[in-house]
């Protein structure tokens, strides 16, 4: 088997007496598109946040391609370096739920301050690349235009392009969709479509099963601050081992099936 | 009622606008002084390191709660008593205010720096944009939009305490306002013509953060 992606190993992360992550294990690696699915309050997000070392953790360790992301406060032996803390945010790319895109600038500008700020790139270069991921998620008319004047999905796929415009090994998606109007979610799928169509590695936080069903090549069901399953999608939807997989699946497709 | 006479005021014109200008440059060099301390000391007083944060901690609680008045009298006359180095009357009122200014900057500064939401910070942490970058290019410039009203208000605030240097003898408006009142037993008159000028000082100012704050309006998004 290759060597993992991203590693995360014996992950403990608490907020006071509160622990949120229980003793994670999970790899990914390269080329994987990971679901992971849950009800609110199991740990998905934090996990993603974790990987991204945007969490200090209490235990365990996150490794990107090797290189130590995060270490437990609680382990013995140092933490990452701030060296190696930088490279490894040139591999990870993340898309959170709320866009957070930079309002005081333009959609372009959006895109190449990283590329020049962070990998040096000269200006004329940062903004050919910019135009071409505007190009690739169909913003390229957007350009100068500053993010309250999109719509959410738009803006979502100009965070996707910004995201990709430090050519990340590794893409976190948070829940990306969850904020969006419902008419609005499926051209920021297709965008991630897209992107694992190409081979991208992707960890996704998501709600929309019908994305974990056609594109992940395993779902992870979180509950509790614990992984409970990991599977295919074929398995995890058709027969979860799990009861308390079952359970959630029950509730989600009830209230989907209501929906309609 | 009735005799208001200011013809003779006139007369002073040259010197009027002698102490405009005195009053302006007090104006400019302190609000450039205490932006610059306010940003340094805003930016000290979110460091957890304590050489840092007490020092910022010390410096605007001091100079936020002592009148500008004292502060301006201390430097003219107790910086050469202590030091042996003496500022003059426009120095003197020039660095306090600039140090009075710093301190109600610092806080306007750490509102503004504050209000930038915290996922700002997130977005640009995965970037791997570093600190300086981030607050260069990403913080400050929406803090400093989030808060361009009271510092439109706080600068207009300097500007009429720059009056305050007429106790050390600075020549700057209102000294000249008290020396051509003497001069002309017409203090009323005088003072009336001291404030419109005052007034043509600061409402510029107005007018300028006015079209800065429409210009510059940050969209929440």
């Amino acid at each position: 088997m290759a060597e993992a992606l991203i590693a995360v190993e014996r992950l403990v992360k608490r907020y006071g007496a509160n622990t949120v992550l229980d003793d994670i294990n999970l790899d990914v690696t390269a080329g994987q598109v990971l679901v992971v699915i849950g009800p609110s309050g199991s740990g998905k997000s934090t996990l993603l946040r974790c990987v991204a070392a945007l969490e200090p953790i209490q235990r365990g360790a996150v490794r990107i391609d090797g290189t130590l992301a995060a270490k437990g406060e609680e382990e013995e032996g140092s933490g990452p370096s701030r060296a190696s803390l930088h490279r490894l945010r040139e591999r990870v790319g993340m898309v959170f739920q709320q866009f957070n895109l930079f309002p005081h600038l333009t959609v372009l500008e959006n895109i190449t301050l990283a590329p020049r700020r962070v990998l040096g790139m000269a200006p004329g270069a940062a903004e050919k690349l910019a135009i071409d991921l505007l190009q690739r998620v169909g913003l390229e008319d957007k350009r100068d235009v500053h993010p309250e004047r999109l719509s959410g999905g738009q803006q979502q796929r100009a965070a996707i392009a910004r995201a990709l415009a430090m050519h990340p090994q590794v893409m976190l998606f948070d829940e990306v969709t969850s904020a969006l109007d419902p008419e609005l979610v499926g051209e920021v799928l297709r965008t991630m479509r897209q992107l694992a169509d190409q081979g991208m590695t992707m960890l996704v936080v998501t709600h929309e099963m019908g994305f974990a069903r056609d594109v992940a090549d395993d779902v992870i069901f979180m509950d509790n601050g614990k992984i409970v399953e990991r599977s295919p999608p074929a398995q995890m939807f058709e027969q979860p081992k799990e009861a308390r997989t079952r359970a959630f699946l029950e509730r989600l497709l009830d209230r989907e099936g209501r929906r309609t | 009622m009735g005799d208001f006479q200011f013809a003779r005021i006139f007369g002073y014109l040259p010197d009027f606008i002698r102490g405009v200008g005195v009053t302006f440059q007090l104006g400019l060099i302190s609000a450039s002084l205490g932006l610059v301390l306010g940003l340094v000391f805003a930016l000290m007083k979110f460091s957890r390191h304590p050489l840092l944060y007490w020092p910022s901690y010390v410096y605007i609680e001091f100079f936020r709660t002592t009148p500008p008045l004292v502060q301006i009298i201390w430097l003219y006359y107790g910086l050469p008593l202590l030091t042996g180095y003496d500022l003059g009357a426009f120095g003197s009122a020039a660095v306090a205010l600039g140090l009075n200014m710093g301190a109600f900057y610092a806080e306007i500064f750490r509102a503004g720096i504050v209000g930038v939401h915290r996922t700002q910070w997130q977005a640009a942490r995965v970037l791997g944009l570093n600190l300086t970058d981030t607050l260069r290019f990403i913080v400050l410039p929406q803090a400093v939009r989030n808060v361009l009203p009271p510092m439109g208000t706080t600068t207009i605030y300097l500007i009429k305490d720059t009056a305050l240097a007429s106790a050390i003898g600075t020549p700057e408006l209102l000294r000249i306002g008290q020396l051509v009142a003497v001069e002309t037993f017409r203090p009323v008159e005088t003072l009336t013509i001291v404030a419109m000028l005052y007034f043509a000082v600061t409402y510029p100012v107005a007018l300028l953060v006015d079209r800065l704050e429409r210009r510059f309006k940050v969209a929440r998004v």
